[in-house]
């Protein structure tokens, strides 16, 4: 004899009576089953639109899946993972947990979940990048779009796939009439989200047909530049949009026409793409330039005083010294000078009295003649 | 043409990693047997109170 298994609720697991009604929620078990049924249908179409990289529209269809059974671990997941790909990774966790708290056991969500909190660095990455995000749209909402583009930038530059700085980044592109970078960011998101329908939206606002929207997303955004060039760019960015003052455009027109020079010279660097920094050379030397005026006004200049001062001191010394020598010799020798003279005087005045003292021998005549004198001489 | 004003006003702030809780508390929305056993509930409800204001008009 056959056993009938009791058919059990999908919504609450309890035991259907016979008349078609749960034992446990009261629902009738038609009812459930024909919301799982559709549950399900709207899962399988937005795994096929996440298989063909539309991922707007899996959310959009997976989400309507939640809504006709919130317990469908398998939607949860897939829409934890579409929301990782792209880059919001806060939606991803509590979607993961949402589908673990559901269904504990054989869920792969718990898988994901202990990958993530494996690398806790990589949560604080995620939170730091959250946190600059939403710095961005405060500066774009204050009006300072040239610190937004730079924060979106950095921002992509450490999550290539966060299409909702993308947009924005597109969006601060559009209002400054800078469309080139506007497509090329705009690019970006269809390479990642093949048919978002914001990013179409603004395609279309600027002018571009669904043929041409279809061909971009095929481009290689390998070398697009998007992230490359950041400060020089961003001086300049806002230079068609009227959204600066005239010291603004000044210095805007400046870069302008520095972009000019750098990209008519016959060399022109990093047209190969083999060395990007080359494309801030001007900048750095400009940063050369000013460190070195600084250098000179703070560092050498300073110690050169300094060293001429301490020469002059020494030379002062040397002079003193010196002066001091020959003024003491200056006093020894009038000294010796006025000593002299004293003397001087004294053998004058003894000369004077010996003068005085001698005898008168002018009368005393020799015992020799001339005569006898000359002929001495004469024999000798 | 586009109204930046109001497109940006599109753009909220990103839930941060402090306020994942906050998240999945706003990502547990009510599906349709939610919404079918809230309607059986105050469908009864109503019977409930109405046979309880037959029942008592009775014993008037």
């Amino acid at each position: 004899m056959a056993v009938t298994r009791p058919v059990l609720c999908p919504i609450c697991g309890e035991r259907v009576l016979k008349t078609g009604y749960c034992s446990g929620c009261g629902m009738h078990i038609d009812v459930a089953r024909k919301a799982h049924n559709t549950s399900n249908y709207h899962y399988n179409i937005g795994y096929d639109k996440a298989v063909a990289r539309d991922l707007s529209g899996a959310i959009e269809s997976l989400k309507l899946s939640l809504r006709y059974n919130k317990k469908n671990v398998m939607t949860r997941n897939l829409l934890g993972l579409i929301y990782y790909e792209m880059g919001e990774v806060v939606e991803a966790i509590s979607h993961f947990v949402m589908s673990i708290n559901y269904e504990d056991s054989n869920n792969i969500a718990s898988k994901y979940l202990k990958e993530l909190k494996k690398d806790p660095s990589r949560l604080a990455f995620v939170d730091q990048m959250t946190k600059k995000y939403n710095i961005a749209l405060g500066y774009a909402e204050s009006g300072d779009y040239d610190l937004a583009i730079i924060q979106l930038k950095n921002v992509l530059g450490e999550n290539p796939h966060f299409v909702k700085g993308y947009l924005l980044l597109a969006l601060i592109y559009i209002h400054s009439e800078n469309y080139e970078k506007a497509g090329t960011t705009l690019r970006r998101v269809l390479k990642i989200d093949k048919a978002n329908p914001q990013a179409i939206r603004y395609l279309h606002e600027m002018g571009h047909t669904d043929e041409n929207i279809m061909l971009m997303s095929k481009e290689s955004i390998e070398d697009d530049g998007l992230l490359d060039d950041v400060y020089m760019e961003e001086l300049a960015i806002t230079s068609g949009g009227g959204l600066q003052s005239e010291s603004e455009n000044d210095k805007s027109n400046i870069f302008k026409e520095f972009k000019k020079t750098k990209l008519d010279s016959t060399v022109k660097l990093g047209e190969y793409g083999e060395v990007s920094l080359a494309r801030y050379s001007g900048a750095y030397v400009l940063l050369g330039l000013v460190i070195g005026i600084l250098l000179l006004f703070f560092v050498i200049v300073p110690a050169q005083k300094k060293k001429i001062r301490s020469d002059n001191e020494e030379l002062l010394k040397s002079y003193s010294e010196e002066l001091a020598t020959k003024n003491t010799t200056i006093t020894e020798l009038n000294e010796q000078i006025a000593a002299l003279n004293i003397k001087v005087e004294e053998l004058e005045n003894k000369a004077t009295m010996e003068d005085n003292s001698v005898p008168d021998y002018s009368n005393v005549k020799t015992g020799m003649s001339e005569d006898d004198i000359r002929a001495m001489i004469e024999n000798e | 043409m586009i109204n930046f004003e109001e497109e940006l006003k599109r753009f909220k702030p990103i839930p941060e990693v402090n306020q994942a809780e906050e998240a999945i508390y706003s990502n547990d929305l009510k599906d349709i047997s939610d919404i079918v056993m809230q309607m059986t509930s105050d469908l009864r409800e109503a019977e409930m109170s109405n046979i309880n204001r037959i029942q008592s008009r009775v014993r008037r």
